[in-house]
């Protein structure tokens, strides 16, 4: 087992050579050469790169008829391989083999899917380094692309465990020589940000176009995985670029020109309204696992003719979305969204709005944001119905959008804990909401089943969810007072102003 | 994690054998494997060319002045661990004797590894002792190896007798026949007898065989260094029965 790796290259402009590196290692090792293999490497991640931020790393691995899927990474307390043969990706958690690999994956993963982020075919060779015993105490791997486009040759150092002594000796070796150790972290070059060189004094326009051309990225990123159905959070994070958009739009305005309130907005609430129903069974489907737990007098196979019946609407419902992704109109509005951020972004003349700056546009979004949300909380009242809370919930995320489109050119301290008052209201308002709509459609459902003949017992358990929603319900309804004074007390209000620019 | 032990009161039987082959089948398949050698012969640990040496000896580790995780050690195969014998596990019965819960000591320290190893194996020694009451506690699986003589079947009946008497949870028993010669009269008959007593016997026969005795040349498994073999197919073959789901 492998306990860990240090990667070497060769000092400035020199190629890694083994044959120098082996006679090096002979000083203190019998060092043994074995046959190089060319390995294909399937380098696994999610979309939205989980494994790599949990310092792990996932290979689907072929040498010759081996095939093998291998974890690793600083966070693996050892290396683990699974023989694997064929493997279908994309696969969620549930799909991997059934073994260590899936029990270390599926809570780092959670519900995305697992996706081919590189395939390269690679050369490698391997040291064993023995002692006397003639066993091996650790291992160097030159790891060098067989293609021209594939990532540079690499040398590492591994170490086995209870040896890693050893490893260490071999490291020293070879630095010695004159190779020199890549630092983790600098492997990974940090990515450029789009707001990078904003300021306050910036003009606003300038900002609002950096964060929507990196919204209409994120929808471009993620509409093949959307397309194709790989997990639920394509569409997800389809949908959060599409609502930050507007919402962008819509704190905007004062600086934009008029054409994208009058033809933008529109249309982004079609795409927004489009990718609705999808999202909402597939909310469902996620929930269902844990509703089942609710049940106290039903079966949890009660609730399969449920879970059969949104599938069924599901994919009815993602047949009318695909088509609208894949019609005329959507690839209009991509293309031309996408050129009239250019024209936004070079300062078009055609394109202006009130020249405003950045700074000031973010404390006028913020404050008027926030009094919004503090004016309509405070008229809420027992007797509000579900739809003023709904309401006071869009608010709420203007709010945190402003206070996310606007991060750049604003205290950073002060607004991470603005959003942080603000998340727990939104929790509490979310979850009432959830409740709300989640309870109507299981009647909607329920009646629809009914009318295709489904057993009582199915309509039964789910009446018991429809008690347990609402029980939840008014649980956070309770709880919203709370949590209301908690985001309105002093301390958060002054923060506030001052990201809204005093008073 | 799984626990599978190798054990037999008797010595010579072929309890390292298996161990040491079925281990690296188990880490082959990719499971994460651990093999503890627990007795002070070290024969285990030698195949697998480690150096019989435990940092503080057995003392350290039953008393967990020292973590076990402390004295593991690669193997050359993947997912495929040991934790060696020590001289010193020659004293593990007096103390074991010196611990609360005496005879669940040895369960207790596999537990503090339950999270990174999805099987052990425990090679033990040829006895009936404390250290031995601590491993059938410990374990889920016995495998028995079982040279087809009637002298071994009485030594099987000790066992059972034996196993029966610890408290607690007991391991499921599962005999196997080493060192077979299908030619020996007295083998089938012996085998025959075995089955129809009802006792849970193992369809795979492991014959006698010399590749089996080479390993002590080879210092490996012999799937390792004849993966052809029939000696090779036949721990295949027993593995396949005896692995926990
Ligand atoms: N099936 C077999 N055929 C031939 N020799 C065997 C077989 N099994 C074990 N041996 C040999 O018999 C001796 C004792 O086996 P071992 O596995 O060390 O038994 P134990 O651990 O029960 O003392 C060793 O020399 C081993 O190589
Ligand atoms: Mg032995």
């Amino acid at each position: 087992m492998t306990s860990q790796v240090q990667a070497l290259r060769a000092a400035d402009g020199a190629t890694l050579d083994l044959a120098s590196v082996a006679a090096t290692l002979a000083d203190q090792f019998t060092v043994v050469t074995r046959p190089s293999q060319l390995i294909r490497r399937v380098r696994l991640d999610t979309f939205d790169r989980r494994l790599h931020a949990a310092e792990l790393t996932l290979e689907h691995q072929v040498a010759g008829s081996q095939e093998r899927l291998v974890l690793d990474g600083p966070a693996c307390s050892s290396t683990v391989t699974v023989p694997a043969t064929e493997p279908r990706w994309p696969v969620l958690a549930a799909g991997l083999p059934d073994g260590p690999i899936r029990t270390a994956l599926a809570p780092v993963i959670g519900i995305r899917a697992l996706l081919v982020v590189s395939d390269e075919k690679r050369r490698v060779r391997r040291l064993e380094l023995h002692n006397e015993d003639d066993k091996t105490v650790a291992r160097v791997q030159l790891d060098e692309p067989a293609t021209a486009t594939a990532a540079p040759p690499q040398l590492t150092v591994l170490a086995l465990r209870g040896y890693e002594d050893l490893a260490g000796r071999a490291l020293r070796l070879l630095t010695r020589a004159g190779l020199r150790q890549v630092d983790h972290r600098e492997a990974h070059a940090a990515d450029v940000q789009p707001t990078a060189g904003i300021v306050a004094t910036s003009p606003a326009i300038e900002l609002l176009a950096a964060q929507l051309g990196e919204f209409l990225a994120a929808m471009r990123d993620n509409l093949p995985g959307l397309l194709d159905d790989v997990d639920t959070e394509f569409l997800h994070d389809f949908r959060v670029a599409v609502r930050r958009t507007r919402s962008t739009l819509k704190l905007g305005r004062l600086a934009l020109p008029e054409v994208m309130h009058r033809r933008w907005e529109p249309a982004f609430k079609w795409l927004g309204d489009l990718t609705t129903p999808v999202r909402d069974l597939d909310i469902y489907e996620l929930d269902l696992p844990v509703m089942t737990t609710w049940l106290v007098a039903a079966e949890a196979t009660d609730l399969d003719e449920l879970a059969q019946h949104l599938r069924r609407r599901r994919s009815s419902a993602r047949r009318a979305m695909v088509q609208g992704l894949r019609s005329a109109r959507f690839r209009r509005l991509m293309a031309g969204w996408h050129d009239t951020l250019t024209r936004l972004a070079e300062g078009s003349q055609d394109l202006t709005g009130e020249q405003l700056s950045a700074g000031v546009l973010a404390q006028r979004s913020i404050r008027r944001a926030y009094r919004r949300v503090a004016r309509d909380g405070a008229a809420i009242s027992p007797e509000s119905p579900a739809e003023h809370l709904h309401e006071l919930r869009k608010r709420c995320k203007e709010l945190r959008y402003a206070l996310e489109v606007f991060a750049p050119v604003i205290e950073n301290g002060p607004r991470k804990r603005a959003v942080a008052d603000l998340k727990s209201l939104q929790d509490v308002l979310g979850r009432f909401q959830d409740c709300e709509v989640q309870r109507l459609a299981l009647r909607d459902f329920a009646e629809e089943m009914m009318a295709d003949g489904t057993p009582a017992s199915a309509v039964l358990a789910m009446g018991e969810l429809i008690g347990h929603l609402d029980v939840e319900q008014d649980r956070a309804r309770e709880r919203f007072d709370g949590a209301f004074a908690g985001f309105t007390r002093p301390s958060g209000r002054q923060r506030m102003q001052r990201l809204g620019g005093g008073r | 994690m799984k626990v599978l032990a190798t054990y037999n009161i008797k010595g010579g039987v072929g309890k390292t054998s298996t161990a040491v082959n079925l281990a690296y089948l188990a880490a082959r398949e990719g499971r994460r494997t651990l093999l503890w050698d627990l007795d002070p012969q070290a024969a285990a640990t030698f195949l697998f060319r480690v150096r019989p040496r435990v940092k503080g000896g057995g003392r350290a580790l039953v008393n967990r002045r020292r973590p076990i995780e402390a004295a593991l050690k690669a193997t050359d195969f993947e997912n495929l661990a040991l934790l060696p014998a020590d001289f010193s596990y020659r004293n593990m019965d007096l103390e074991l004797d010196d611990t609360k819960k005496r005879t669940r000591r040895l369960g207790q320290l596999l537990d503090s590894v339950s999270g990174e190893y999805d099987i052990v194996f425990l090679d033990c020694p040829p006895s009936v002792s404390l250290v031995s009451e601590n491993v059938v506690a410990a374990s889920d699986i016995l495998l028995v190896p079982l040279i087809p003589a009637t002298l071994s079947m009485r030594a099987f009946e000790q066992l059972t007798r034996f196993v029966s008497e610890v408290e607690g949870r007991r391991p499921e028993v599962v005999a196997f026949f080493s060192m077979a010669d299908r030619r020996k009269r007295m083998h089938r008959d012996v085998i025959e007898a075995m089955r129809s007593n009802g006792s849970c016997v193992a369809d795979t026969i492991v014959p006698a065989l010399s590749v089996i005795e080479q390993m002590a040349q080879h210092r490996a498994p012999v799937p390792a260094f004849a993966p052809t073999s029939r000696a090779a197919r036949c721990y295949e073959q027993l593995w396949a029965e005896v692995r926990p789901t």
